[in-house]
């Protein structure tokens, strides 16, 4: 509730601030990296005096969620010529591997694990660094924060949660209309995200990085 | 109406063969065809035998009986009451219309610790009366801390009252073989498991996460009812469906081990009253306990371990799809 309050409010605000702020709508795939969500031990109760006995170990089980591709779109309004303001939506399907170690009755094994749907709905903001002259390229850093939804294999149980990143990007336009302000181009970005719940075993926070390419067009 | 005899023994070594269980977690009637639970329809009355045994006094069965069915009865996702009717001259296995729990003697079951046996009403599967025995042959205790050497009552207690309730054995556990030739428990997941955890060990007085899914089974809150949900599947060999596979599901978020049995010959199970959220899937050979102590049917044990290929969502309130385990002879 919180993020969608931030969101609202960004967004109403660039309306107040600058009815003439040019919009940017960008989109493309995104690698998205992969990270632990926690090793699990199936214990039993050991056979031994006390009312806490020490646990047996049946198996212990070891997930990650894997590497993947998203695809994203994103829309940006200028507040001022150096800051704007960003939202963004993504969806990918991320697969969620485990292995199997120390079954008291089988070897190791690789499992396939299941398939996440994986949805991020995200608001943030972008500072563009200073354009060399006579150069088509413009750097810039973002941060911001979003909506974490994991929907697991059959779509009978959604995880929530909520990743917070920061990064850095670089535009560079491929054609600019002399006569408006409209222009195209690709942008890349690299981004450190930070997550929290969502699907995990322990529930702790997991960092993972994505790295996006998108073409953009400002109007 | 039919008395089922000694459905329910809890056993020192699984060396004995004994009845075989009709379902899985739950004891089961067959009705028109149809195999429905066992259940008791009202807050279970029952009567404590005045006989003592030479190691433990009435007294401190009424004590033990009552701890066990407050710990059952503390189940927040069932609805179990029992209450309790007094002191009785009656003895346990009289057909008499009333539920009594006491010593016998039983030199002939020198392995058999206690046994549940049950009155039903065959037209509803509703429990009419059941009895359970404790064995007085062996040294029992009532010691906060147990006591070496003998067995703790509280713990047999509340093995056997969950009989009373309608629960069968359960798998969920790990044995070893004995120079004897018997089973020695080496870790239990199930107070309901068969084969009693070494004397003097006062463990079971707790439940486990099996046990309460199945109480939960018989006896469901509404609450439960709507947010826990069941894994359905097959186990095959060569195409062909199971019988008698142990099927433990394992939630690495909560680490709760619960199980269940395939109960057909295809090969069919369901995990009923599982908390909502993803498991694995590990499946058995029923090898850690004699299978007739579950089956009555020869069953096929003749496969290794093996592991659901994926994760399983059981969803709140419902079903997951059917998934398919392929096992393999060793």
């Amino acid at each position: 509730m919180r993020l969608r309050l931030l969101i609202t409010s960004l967004i109403l605000t660039v309306g107040v601030a600058n009815a003439d702020a040019q919009v940017t709508i960008s989109g493309g795939p995104s690698w998205l990296g992969g990270h632990p969500i926690g090793t699990s031990t199936a214990e039993l109760r050991t056979n031994a005096p006390g009312a806490e006995p020490p646990p047996f170990t049946l198996f212990t089980l070891d997930s990650r969620i894997a590497p993947s591709v998203a695809g994203e779109v994103r829309v940006g309004v200028e507040i001022t010529s150096r800051l704007s303001v960003e939202g963004g939506a993504a969806f990918g399907r991320r697969r969620v591997p485990f292995s199997i170690t120390g079954d008291v009755e089988a070897g190791s094994q690789e499992l396939e694990g299941e398939s996440l749907q994986h949805y991020v709905f995200d608001a943030g903001l972008a500072w563009q660094l200073v354009r060399p002259r006579g150069t088509r390229l413009r750097m810039f850093v973002l941060g911001g924060a979003g909506y974490l939804r994991q929907l697991h294999q059959d779509r009978t149980l959604v995880e929530s949660g909520q990743v917070y990143y920061a990064g850095a990007g670089a535009k560079y336009w491929l054609w600019h209309r002399p006569d408006s302000s409209r222009s195209l181009g690709v942008r890349g970005d690299v981004r450190l995200n930070v997550r929290r719940h969502g699907i995990d075993f322990k529930d702790t926070v997991r960092l993972f990085p994505s790295v996006s390419l998108f073409l953009f067009l400002a109007l | 109406m039919t008395r089922l005899v000694a459905i329910a023994a809890m056993v020192v070594a699984a060396s004995a063969a004994r009845p075989p269980a009709q379902a899985y977690l739950k004891l089961g009637a067959l009705l028109n065809g149809t195999v429905v639970d066992v259940t008791w329809r009202e807050p279970v009355p029952y009567f404590v035998s005045e006989l003592g045994a030479g190691s433990a006094s009435a007294a401190d069965l009424r004590g033990a009986v009552a701890r066990a069915a407050a710990t059952w009865a503390a189940v927040e996702s069932a609805q179990v009451q029992f209450a309790f009717q007094g002191m009785t001259t009656a003895l346990p296995e009289v057909i008499d219309g009333r539920t009594t729990i006491g010593f016998l003697d039983r030199p002939d079951l020198d392995q058999v610790l206690g046994a549940t046996s049950f009155m039903i009403d065959t037209s509803t599967g509703a429990i009419i009366e059941a009895d359970v025995f404790l064995n007085s042959r062996f040294l029992w205790s009532v010691a906060p801390a147990g006591v070496p050497g003998r067995a703790d009552l509280e713990s047999v207690a509340l093995h056997e009252l969950g009989h009373l309730l309608g629960l069968s054995h359960s798998a969920v556990g790990e044995t070893e073989r004995t120079s004897g030739g018997n089973r020695r428990v080496t870790a239990s997941g199930a107070v309901m498991f068969p084969i009693a955890m070494s004397a003097g060990t006062i463990a079971e007085r707790v439940l486990h996460p099996d046990d309460i899914a199945g109480i939960s089974d018989l006896y469901p809150t509404a609450a439960a009812l709507s947010e826990t949900g069941a894994i359905v599947g097959r186990v095959t060999k060569n195409g062909q469906g199971v019988l008698g596979v142990h099927v433990v599901a394992f939630s690495p978020e909560t680490g709760v081990l619960i199980g269940t049995f395939t109960l057909n010959m295809e090969g069919e199970f369901v995990i009923a009253r599982l908390p909502a959220g993803p498991y694995v899937l590990r499946v058995e050979p029923l090898d850690d306990a004699d299978p007739e102590s579950f089956f009555s049917a020869p069953i096929d044990v003749d496969f290794g371990v093996t592991y659901a290929p994926r994760m399983v969502v059981a969803p709140a309130g419902g079903s997951s799809r059917s998934i398919e385990i392929r096992v393999s002879a060793r």
